[in-house]
Order: structure tokens, then sequence, then C-alpha cells
């Protein structure tokens, strides 16, 4: 009756006359939805509750629908010799739903980031958004969220991409049922934790920060930065450890260590994009709070 | 490990960790008394006030083992919480406690607090609070 059940295994040869019994205990691996007690129904139901959103239930439920589900089971009932018209199940997959949720989220977090940090390029945005819409993130918290007991999908375990599809999809269906101010406040809420604790440059690959740092300040009209090592400790040593300072006009724009002088003038730079970026680590939390101007607006409008 | 909530939960929004609540109990058994008043009198409160829990309901028939709530959290643990001879209040406090806990393993916790940044004005280092050297070997004004 458990989710795990013990095998018992006779020994074919038994040794010496005797009869030896293997006892083997196990988890057994099934889908959540062929173990007793599961009510798709009420668990959709449950999922809603759970994200604190009003789905449209039909849509969530068609959300959920992966393609490969519905070949797989259209295969399925061919095999067992069913008609041409009964074959055919009466389901939606959930093609367009995700497409629509990942263009949204794409968009929506762009347009977040263009006004959390104004001065991040574009291509350092695409990067963020890149990172947080790939499917290794995607899939993580869709599986945190528990989206493969719901996904209908062929293979088991459900692979990372049905995962990714599924969750977009989610956003789609919500998108569809209350509207964009709500399918944004969602995508923040499930997405922009996932930027706690990592750096601009773990996400974003810069193969050479000097010369982007070097372009940004001819933008900004500043004289190119002059490089002098500050501190440096056991040059003779085999862990030296040296301080780069960059100069900009006598004034220090930044500072940063490193093993050799080329890696320290690197990491000094890096730290220097940083602050001009303003994506330091001490910059200021994400604000998670619910757009109160915009409530108060539409008040506004709908009293008048 | 250190404590940590399941994809750094609340800080967008609350999502509630468990997601069903199985009542696996039989019919007759006397230690099952109480599942059985819980049942009758509490259940429905407890879905009502855990929309995002599904709840099952499950008479074994027959004298099966004893009765047991099995919590199924959303990152797949499932824990197992015997109620037998249990009275209906103390199946409430348990359910209620299952479903406020995340899932996660629960650990001896060493240290009441924990950062991923460990220090604010940056880790020590033998040259914190050195003048450098181009202060200190930098070419000397003559005393005058």
């Amino acid at each position: 009756y458990s989710s795990s059940i013990s095998f018992l295994v006779p020994f074919q040869k038994a040794r010496s006359g005797q009869r030896v019994l293997f006892l083997s205990w196990f988890p057994f691996r099934a889908r959540r939805s062929e173990k007793p007690n599961w009510d798709y129904h009420a668990e959709i139901q449950a999922f809603s509750h759970r994200v604190q959103e009003n789905f449209a239930l039909d849509l969530l439920k068609t959300a959920f629908v992966n393609p490969c589900y519905i070949e797989s089971e259209e295969a399925r009932r061919r095999q067992l010799g069913l008609d041409k018209d009964a074959v055919a199940l009466q389901l939606q997959d959930n093609t367009g739903l995700a497409e629509r949720g990942l263009s949204f989220a794409r968009a929506y977090l762009a347009q977040c980031f263009e006004g959390a940090y104004p001065e991040l390029p574009a291509k350092g945005i695409e990067a963020l958004v890149n990172f947080l819409t790939s499917q290794e993130l995607v899939s993580y918290v869709a599986q945190n969220l528990s989206i493969q007991d719901l996904a209908l999908c062929r293979d088991f375990p459900a692979p990372p991409d049905v995962l990714q599809r599924t969750f977009l999809a989610v956003i789609g269906a919500l998108l569809e049922s209350s509207g964009p101010e709500r399918t944004g406040i969602f995508v923040r809420d499930f997405f922009i934790p996932q930027l706690i604790g990592k750096d601009l440059f773990e996400i974003w690959e810069v193969v050479n920060p000097m010369g982007l740092l070097l372009d940004e300040l001819t933008k900004r009209n500043i004289s190119a930065p002059e490089p002098r090592i500050t501190r440096q400790l056991g040059v003779s040593t085999v862990l030296p450890v040296y301080f780069v300072g960059l100069y900009c006009d006598k004034k220090m724009l930044a500072e940063g260590p490193g093993e050799t002088l080329l890696a320290a003038e690197e990491e000094a730079a890096r730290v220097a994009l940083r602050k001009l970026y303003g994506y330091t680590e001490n910059r200021r939390p994400w604000d998670y709070s619910k757009p109160k101007q915009e409530l108060a607006a539409e008040k506004a409008i709908s009293s008048n | 490990r250190f404590l940590t909530a399941v994809l750094h939960n609340g800080v967008g929004r609350y999502v509630r960790q468990l997601q069903r609540l199985q009542l696996l109990f039989s019919p007759t058994a006397a230690d099952a008394r109480g599942a059985r008043q819980f049942v009758e009198e509490a259940a429905q409160d407890f879905a009502r006030q855990h929309p995002d829990v599904v709840l099952y309901v499950s008479p074994r028939s027959g004298p099966g083992p004893a009765p047991v709530l099995r919590a199924e959290y959303l990152n797949g643990t499932v824990r197992d919480e015997l109620i037998a001879s249990k009275t209906s209040e103390e199946i409430v406090q348990l359910a209620t406690k299952l479903a406020n806990q995340s899932g996660l393993d629960i650990i001896r916790i060493r240290k009441p607090f924990h950062t991923d940044n460990p220090s604010i004005q940056g880790q020590w280092h033998p040259l914190t609070n050195k003048p450098s050297i181009l202060t200190v070997q930098g070419p000397r004004l003559q005393p005058q």
C-alpha cells in the first residue's frame, strides 16, 4: 500500500539444499499519478491556490498537457486496436501557451532590469534574461514547485525541457486568465529571487573586461584608467598577492586583488564595471512589494 | 548545511511546501479512534483552511498497520507520522505542524544566523587597514 514496496525474491538455485530468501526493500519509482490517492482535478486546484493566483482551470489543465504525452497516448490507443475516431484525443497541447509565456517572461524581465539597472548595457540585460529563462534554471524552479507530478508527459522522470515548457505554459495560462499585471508579479516572484547571491560576471561572461571598461569610460567622457600597483605582498614567494588600483584623473576608480599583475588588473576592471553598472554586491535588494502607485492611480481613475 | 528555504521561499511570495496529506486509518481498529473522530469533526475545517493542500482520507479495510498521517512535500520528501491512539485535537495540531514545515531535513542548528556574504567590509587579509605602498615607498618630500 505504501510508496515503497518490499519484494520477496526467492533464490533460484538454493545453496546446500537451503532455500534462501532475499528481502530487498527499495522505493518503488513510479509517477505520483500511478500511486494510490490521486485526484487530478483537486491537485490542479491546489496548485493554483498554492501559487496564490486565480487561474482559469481549463487553461491551467491545458498548460500541463505536453505534445509528447498526446503522441504516446494516441500510439498506445492505436496499439490497443481502437478505431480512428476513438484514437484522437480531444486535448490541446501547451505549445502556444509556452511560447506566449516565454515571450512575456523575457519581455517583462528585460523591462524590469532596464528599470532597476539603467546603466547596464543591452548585452548585460540579455545575459541576465537568458540566465533566468534558461532550461537549467526554469526546470529547477519547476521541480521545486512539483510540476513534474502534474505535467502529463511521455517520459518518467520528466526531462528538463518538458519541465521548462510546462512552467512557461503555466505563465502563459496565467497571462490569459489574469492579465499581464498579475503575471508580471508572478514572474518576478519566482525568477528574480534566483539572482540572490549571484555575481554579475558569473552570469554574464565578459572575456576582456578592460576593453569593455575603456568603451564605457569613453562613452562617459572620462579619460582612460591608469593601472597602478597599490599594495603587494610575498612577491618572491609562490603565493604573491597584488592589489591594482585604477586611477582616472588621479582619483581611484576601483581596486582589485589578484595572484598576478594581469589578473589583478582584470579584477580591478571588473570591480570598476560593477560600480559603473550599479550592480555591486552591496546594492539595494530588489523591491518585492506590490506596485502601490499603479493601484492608487487605478483607483483615482475609477473614482473619476 | 545551513538553514535555507526552498527556492528562496518567502522572498517573493510564500508557497506552502506541503502539497498532499494522506490520512490512512482502519475503520474499525481501536487505536484509530482519534483518526475517525478527526475525519468526522476537523478534516473539513482543515481542508477549508488549507486550500493549497490536497487532503486524502482513505480508510483501509481489515486489520492493517497503524493509522498514519502521510505528508508529501513539494521537494519530494514523504514523511509518515504515526497517529495511533491520538485524539482528534492532537491530530489537528500535527497536521498543522506538517503543513507549516518545508520538507527539508530537520537539522541541528549550530548557529542561529547565516549569511552568504560573510563580511560587509570584505574579508580580512594582511593588507587590511594598511596604507598603500605608494604612500610608503613613493618619493618622499624633504623635511623642511
